[in-house]
């Protein structure tokens, strides 16, 4: 068998033009026995990451032994149990005098676009890329954590073009769609990502939220029906929603 | 340098130039951020009732993925270091709840943005992640045993992230050309033995 390790790490490594790149990805999917050493090359890099992990929590073990605070805290809590009954009582009794004053004399209601706003700027302002490595789909993920949402967008439909299976870019679509104001492509991109089933599939409090920053007749209603399927179905975005549903709105 | 990351404290500012170096700092900076918040093991007990292990577990995966988040750049300061910190142990609880109740951690094992798989095209990621699945991690990770300490140390500092140019200051090689030659004679061995077995 030749022997191909440093072309394959040079591959890993961002080493390679985007032609190189592309031959690369041809022979993984034509040339079984190379595709078998990328899988070993991949295979290996999870492996020692594993053992770091291990080793990694083995040292934090001996950390943790060594922290003073952990180890009064540990043996200090029995002693403290009947304070902390005590403590419980007084909390929730306080907490329902809260809730019958939020209840009865607080007004205040919150805007479904403040909330979605709030939750735009903290999670979707950047997205993950991966260091060294440019593909069409780092690429496309730059320009938007550039904020050029258009031609992020533009890429990121030309992904799809090839790829129309391509989930990633269908929720990376929505989200440019979603941060450039056109909340119907963002609805339609978010429904096409519903409809695959995911280990994590954030597509239905995406729509949810995308609703809300639309905010039409309407939407406020639809919005919290799909927060509430989140909530029940403990899908993705189940904090948030839970927290949303909370509030008056 | 995170001088641009105003919701920092200083000491945490700290912490965070240090993870991002390597070495001995780097050991030091990840030291000083597991101490920092190790009473969030305490808070996993008494908040969400876990036990210590448990808990111990939770944190630890938290520091460790915070770490990886710091050295590949994914820490962009809009927050305190605490709160950041404790939005990703969070998570991790929620995970826990999600796998102890649907068991899916058995079915799927998740990607990492620094996973390699992350980098490939998905039409051959399919093909790779087969071979990968085929994979007899007992023997791979025996085999890492029997590769010699130089190279299990050398590979291991590659799968920590360092790039040959700091594998050969920490390991005083002249120069990375030869850590990469060197590196890649390692993962040549590990193959030959895993295939040998």
């Amino acid at each position: 068998m030749e022997n191909h390790t440093e072309y394959i790490d040079d591959y890993f490594a961002g080493n390679l033009n985007p032609e190189e790149r592309k031959n690369f990805e041809k022979q993984m999917e034509l040339d079984k026995n190379f595709a078998v050493e990328v899988a070993f090359y991949v295979a290996a890099k999870q492996a020692l990451k594993e053992e770091l992990v291990d080793e990694k929590k083995e040292w934090f073990r001996e950390l943790a032994s060594q922290n003073v605070t952990l180890s009064e805290k540990t043996e200090s809590a029995p002693v403290r149990r009947i304070w902390v009954y005590r403590l419980a009582a007084a909390a929730v009794f306080v907490g329902i005098v809260f809730f019958s004053w939020s209840l009865f004399f607080q007004s205040s209601t919150t805007s479904p676009n403040e909330l979605a706003d709030k939750y735009i700027n903290t999670n979707l302002e950047n997205l993950g890329v991966t260091m060294g490595v440019l593909d069409s789909m780092q690429e496309a993920l730059q320009l938007y954590n550039a904020k050029q949402y258009t031609k992020a967008l533009q890429n990121f439909e030309q992904i799809i073009q090839r790829d129309t299976s391509n989930y990633t870019a269908k929720q990376h679509a929505g989200e440019c769609s979603l941060m450039l104001g056109n909340y119907d492509k963002a609805l339609s991109y978010f429904q096409q990502l519903g409809t695959y089933t995911l280990y994590s599939n954030p597509a239905i409090f995406y729509q949810a939220l995308t609703l809300m920053k639309r905010n039409q007749p309407g939407d406020k209603e639809e919005a919290r029906r799909l927060l509430k399927q989140v909530v029940d179905n403990d899908l993705d975005g189940k904090e948030p929603a839970r927290d949303w549903l909370n509030k008056k709105w | 340098m995170n001088l641009f990351k105003p919701f920092l404290l200083p000491d945490e500012r700290e912490i965070i130039d240090s993870i991002e170096k390597n070495g001995a700092e780097r050991k030091k900076g990840e030291e000083c951020l597991f101490n920092r918040y190790a009473y969030f093991i305490k808070e996993g007990i008494h908040k969400f009732s876990l036990s210590y292990e448990d808990a111990f577990d939770l944190y630890s995966d938290t520091i460790i993925s915070a770490i990886e988040k710091i050295i590949n750049g994914s820490f962009q300061g809009r927050s305190s270091l605490k709160t950041w910190v404790y939005q990703i142990f969070h998570n991790k609880y929620v995970d826990l709840l999600r796998k102890k109740s649907t068991n899916k951690s058995s079915i799927h094992r998740t990607l990492s943005i620094s996973d390699p798989l992350f980098q490939v095209a998905d039409n051959s990621k399919t093909i790779i992640q087969q071979l990968v699945d085929k994979t007899d991690w007992t023997v791979l990770k025996q085999k890492l045993k029997e590769v010699g300490d130089n190279c299990r140390q050398m590979l291991m500092f590659w799968a920590d992230g360092y790039s040959d140019k700091e594998i050969a200051v920490a390991m005083e090689y002249k120069t990375s050309d030869v850590v990469k030659t060197t590196r890649l004679r390692c993962l040549e061995k590990l193959k030959q033995l895993y295939h040998s077995s």
